[in-house]
């Protein structure tokens, strides 16, 4: 256990120095990105990892935080800044709705109802122009050029995410969505309100995925619906995150959000240039590739599948 | 009025292609429960294969139906026994891992069309493609017309072979109770093995009939396999007739929707079908009928 | 634990070593390239590329800038704005280029552009058409084609000189090139007294459009304008053949209906039609059908308007680069606004009008699909082969 926290410590502090070392803007965006889609995975690992609800519409909360920030610069005309305080917070009122409306299903049929919210809302967001602009999006001017607050802003949030979906499942309540997850119906029978738990850990998930959104827009600081309600780029990218890290773990996760955009970024730019162009679009049969072998062989992910990796790799007698 | 009729025949045949899409993907549902989200992506390859015949030895579409749907029965047999099959011994945390494996096998063959055939969309440019005759005033697309009819003697196919020969009853005895089919001699691993073949052969068909229609390229999957979705939790999983019938109600639903709310809605009128269904009916338009 | 410290001294010492790696060809004035390569707009990507190649091998063996070779640095933004963005900042801040160029799609553009002008980096725009990139007052960006308002303006002089409709149908699709389009146009219909009976936006990629078009088809306007890519103009001109819609005229405004794969696609339905153009190799621009031949020698391909807008951007920054004092930012930028050449695409002078800054006033013209060929056919004094009207769709349909 001890030297688990070490671990932890020599990364803390790796992270707190990082911007302050590697000086490059293009390095720092990444980690900033890799630190964005900690708290996405994260936060749907709450919901599907250890609650059991897969969603495949997790777009739906981080898009709705980013276009909160959005609109409140475009029509009530204050800082986008507001949007990381009421992102969150809209963000867990749509949940309720999708709470409602889907929690009635089960396991697969949960997954495509939210992946059909999910495009629902783009195609609304993309035709409400009045509300949302539409397809010209919404572009705001960065408050800062350097990416240092940027990076501490998105670091604090992802060890928040962490550290409070920690704290949940080691309360009552993880006992709770765990044992929603390996069987729901026995869990109704001993008296747990099996609806209500669902939408706590909806809500918590939510919360986490549109504050990250808002986050979005602050640094990107452009959106437009496809962008942020991307079935391909944000929800199937959050359970792929979620996958290859270890679903129902605490930092597969973080793990799985470096992979993957590592993996994405080294195809994109041709092995920072070291490789041939065509290979640009590889990224995503890679992805593909993953996802079969975690599923395959690793189903509990880098970290969840940690001492398999070990002793198969590493040859390290665990 | 011509405007209503019109709309109802495009909807009515594009219901067709529909249908076929879907009546794959809602007897591989209701035979095994699997979620196939690379249904899309198994059309592709049907079509590419149709493509590269049509370019090569100058195949006319509907041919290589009867070359193309054995080739993707044999690609699902393949997808499911090293693939899919093992899943179902592995014990692990992960929810939906199947679904989730889908996932990844349709990306992978999106991919690898993407690097044979590049993101360029093609076509076939054949005699017919945009023929159409005229009943009174409405138009008729050829093409069309054809995959509608191809579609309903498939469908019958697949009916009188679920319920006569012998292997269409295993299927259905292992949609129905897996255990006890096996308790009562069906070889349930090689059933659900060709059932996915069944099913992929089944979209294969769709393929080539949409290809003279529509255009090819990678990411051409995407789309139709959440439409496959939608007909099937409509119909009813498992049900043939239910199939039919949800691919033409979607197709008259998006039509009706393109004409009189706006074709930018068109796609959105699925996905709210799709819900209200899924909330509302549960087990589809087979629970009204029971057929 | 030593295994572990080891491998943390690994990543530590893989982390240095990429951000010490020296850049290559150190010798050259490097300018980064923004275009979609991958993506469903590759297409274009592809032929501006490949103009953007051949005008920078001639540059340089004619000299290069001041003594030096010129260098494209040529990235990949998908055709997704949020790619874009990163891929700029790249350029900016790792391989620290001097200045920008490309542009296609509008999003990606738009979204590129507001970097630029934050991080005080020239941009020469030269596709990206949406309207609002060049309102914004962004003293930074410089676009060499006109705006997607101006598209259509040909159009509009053959609509009021030969045509004379009086009722318009619009169909565009739902992207930010599209919608921005059927607005401005819709308000030109209206300035001219077109009464305009339907505008309707569509989901690109759609399989069927008759539902809308019966709708076009009852309404029985005289033209049908649309905006579109390739795959979707080909397949509404093959269902408005079907469905035997014959307005006076089908017009597109630009982008899918001048490519090549246009007339593949739809064969017998695309001949005749007519779409607004920012370029022709018949212009009487210099160098305008050498371009053509060139390219067409070389990559064995048609090229069009995308491809010319490429090949003379990069003969601007050749020139911008040749008269900037030095290389920094704000002389380049300086040396960009006080830009007057005439290029391939036509002249180039950035200059402030309407609500637009640093925008040059390109032309638009019209061109036809004639016998399965791109013509110029209007304004009449530039035209090679006189313009094809009425037509007789039904008859030429073969019904």
């Amino acid at each position: 256990m001890k030297s688990r926290n070490v671990t932890l410590i020599v990364l803390g502090i790796l992270f707190l120095l990082f911007p302050l070392i590697i000086r490059s803007d293009y390095y720092q965006h990444l980690v900033i990105i890799a630190l964005m889609w900690v708290i996405i995975g994260s936060s749907w690992n709450l919901l599907a990892g250890y609650t059991g609800q897969v969603s495949f519409g997790h777009a739906i909360f981080f898009g709705v935080g980013a276009y909160t920030a959005g609109i409140l610069t475009t029509k009530l005309h204050i800082s986008a800044w507001w949007g990381m305080l009421f992102g969150g917070p809209v963000a867990m009122l749509i949940a309720l709705f999708v709470g409602w409306a889907c929690f009635r299903l089960r396991g697969p049929y949960f997954a495509l109802a939210t992946l059909a919210g999910s495009e629902i809302i783009r195609l609304v967001a993309t035709n409400w122009e009045s509300l949302t602009d539409g397809m010209v999006g919404i572009l705001i001017i960065q408050s800062f050029r350097s990416k240092l607050p940027y990076y501490y802003m998105v670091l604090a949030l992802a060890g928040a995410c962490i550290y409070v979906i920690h704290l949940v499942m080691k309360s009552k309540w993880g006992y709770y969505f765990v044992s929603i997850r390996e069987d729901q119906d026995a869990a109704e029978s001993l008296g747990i309100n099996t609806t209500l738990y669902k939408n706590i850990s909806l809500l918590i998930s939510a919360f986490f995925a549109g504050t990250a959104g808002a986050f979005y827009m602050n640094y990107m600081a452009f959106i437009d619906p496809h962008v942020v309600f991307s079935l391909h780029y944000i929800s199937i990218m959050t359970i792929l995150v979620g996958i290859v890290g270890g679903v129902a773990t605490i930092m597969g996760p973080a793990v799985g959000a470096f992979i993957m955009v590592g993996v994405q970024e080294t195809f994109r730019s041709a092995f920072f240039g070291l490789a041939p162009k065509w290979i640009s679009q590889g990224h995503a049969l890679v992805f593909g590739l993953l996802v079969i072998f975690v599923i395959l062989f690793m189903a509990n992910g880098v970290v969840g599948d940690w001492a398999k990796i070990k002793r198969y790799v590493f040859r390290i007698k665990a | 009025m011509t405007v209503f009729l019109q709309t109802l025949v495009a909807g009515v045949l594009i219901g067709g292609i529909y249908s076929l899409i879907g009546i794959g993907m809602s007897l591989i549902m209701g035979v095994m429960g699997i979620i196939n989200l690379a249904h899309g992506q198994l059309m592709m390859v049907a079509m590419y294969i149709t493509l590269v015949l049509f370019n090569f030895l100058h195949l006319d579409p509907y041919f290589s139906l009867l070359i193309a749907m054995p080739c993707l029965f044999l690609l699902g047999v393949f997808l499911q026994r090293f693939l899919l099959n093992p899943l179902m011994k592995i014990e692990s945390i992960l929810p939906e891992n199947q679904v989730l494996m889908t996932v990844g096998i349709g990306m992978v063959l999106t991919e690898i069309a993407r690097f044979i055939f590049s993101s360029d969309y093609k076509s076939v440019k054949t005699s017919y493609s945009s023929s159409a005759f005229f009943i009174g005033n409405i138009s008729f697309n050829v093409p069309m017309c054809i995959a509608f009819f191809f579609a309903l003697a498939l469908t019958v196919l697949l009916f009188w072979f679920l319920l006569k020969t012998d292997t269409g009853r295993s299927i259905r005895a292992t949609a129905q109770d897996k255990d006890a089919a096996t308790l009562m001699g069906v070889n349930t691993g090689r059933i659900t093995v060709i059932t996915f073949g069944l099913g992929s052969s089944l979209v294969a068909a769709a393929g080539c009939l949409l290809l003279p229609i529509f255009y090819l390229f990678p990411d051409i999957g995407g789309p139709f396999t959440l439409k496959a979705f939608v007909i099937t939790i409509l119909g009813g999983l498992g049900s043939t007739v239910g199939a039919i019938v949800g691919g033409v109600v979607l197709g008259i639903a998006e039509s009706l929707g393109a004409t009189y709310i706006g074709m930018g809605y068109k796609e959105m009128v699925g996905f709210v079908i799709f819900v209200l269904v899924l909330i509302f009916l549960p087990g589809g338009l087979k629970r009204l009928t029971k057929v | 634990m030593k295994k572990r410290l080891m491998l943390t001294g690994l990543v530590l010492i893989f982390i240095f070593g990429l951000n010490l790696s020296p850049a290559l060809a150190q010798d050259t004035i490097k300018v980064g390239i923004v275009l979609p390569l991958t993506g469903d707009q590759a297409k274009f990507g592809e032929i501006e590329k490949q103009s953007f190649d051949l005008a920078l091998g001639e540059i340089n063996a004619a000299g290069g800038v001041k003594g030096k070779k010129l260098e494209f640095i040529i990235e990949d933004d998908t055709g997704r704005p949020e790619v874009g963005r990163s891929v700029v900042e790249k350029l900016i801040t790792k391989d620290k280029v001097i200045m920008l160029g490309g542009g296609y799609s509008s999003s990606v553009t738009y979204a590129v552009a507001g970097v630029c002008q934050q991080n005080q980096m020239p941009f020469l725009i030269n596709t990206g058409s949406a309207d609002n990139i060049t309102e914004k007052g962004w003293d930074y960006i410089f676009r060499l084609n006109p705006p997607a308002s101006k598209y259509s303006t040909s159009v509009e002089e053959l609509l009021e000189q030969v045509i004379k409709p009086k009722t318009v149908v619009i169909l565009h699709e739902n992207s930010l090139f599209g919608t921005s389009s059927a607005k401005s146009f819709d308000e030109q219909c209206t300035k001219a007294g077109y009464k305009v009976v339907l505008k309707e936006g569509y989901e690109a990629g759609g399989i069927d459009f008759k539902p809308v078009l019966t709708r076009v088809k009852e309404l029985n306007p005289d033209i049908v304008y649309m905006v579109s890519y390739v795959m979707d103009a080909a397949l509404l001109m093959k269902q408005s053949k079907e469905l035997k819609i014959a307005p006076k005229m089908f017009i597109g405004g630009g982008a899918g209906f001048t490519l090549p794969e246009f007339q593949q696609n739809a064969g017998v339905a695309s001949e005749k039609i007519l779409s607004a153009t920012l370029w022709h190799q018949v212009l009487p621009f210099p160098g305008a059908m050498d371009y053509y031949k060139k390219f067409v020698a070389k990559y064995n391909k048609e090229t069009e308007y995308h491809g010319a807008e490429a090949y003379a951007a990069a003969y601007v920054i050749a020139d911008v680069l040749k008269r900037a004092n030095s290389f920094k930012n704000e002389d380049i930028k300086k040396a960009l606004s006080e830009t007057n050449m005439m290029t391939v695409f036509g002249p180039v002078k950035f200059t402030t009008w309407d609500k637009m800054n640093n925008q040059n006033k390109a032309s638009s013209y019209v061109v036809q699909w004639i016998d399965g060929k791109l013509e110029m056919v209007w304004p009449k004094d530039l035209a090679a082969k006189s313009f094809a009207y009425p037509v007789d769709w039904l008859k030429q349909w073969g019904y």
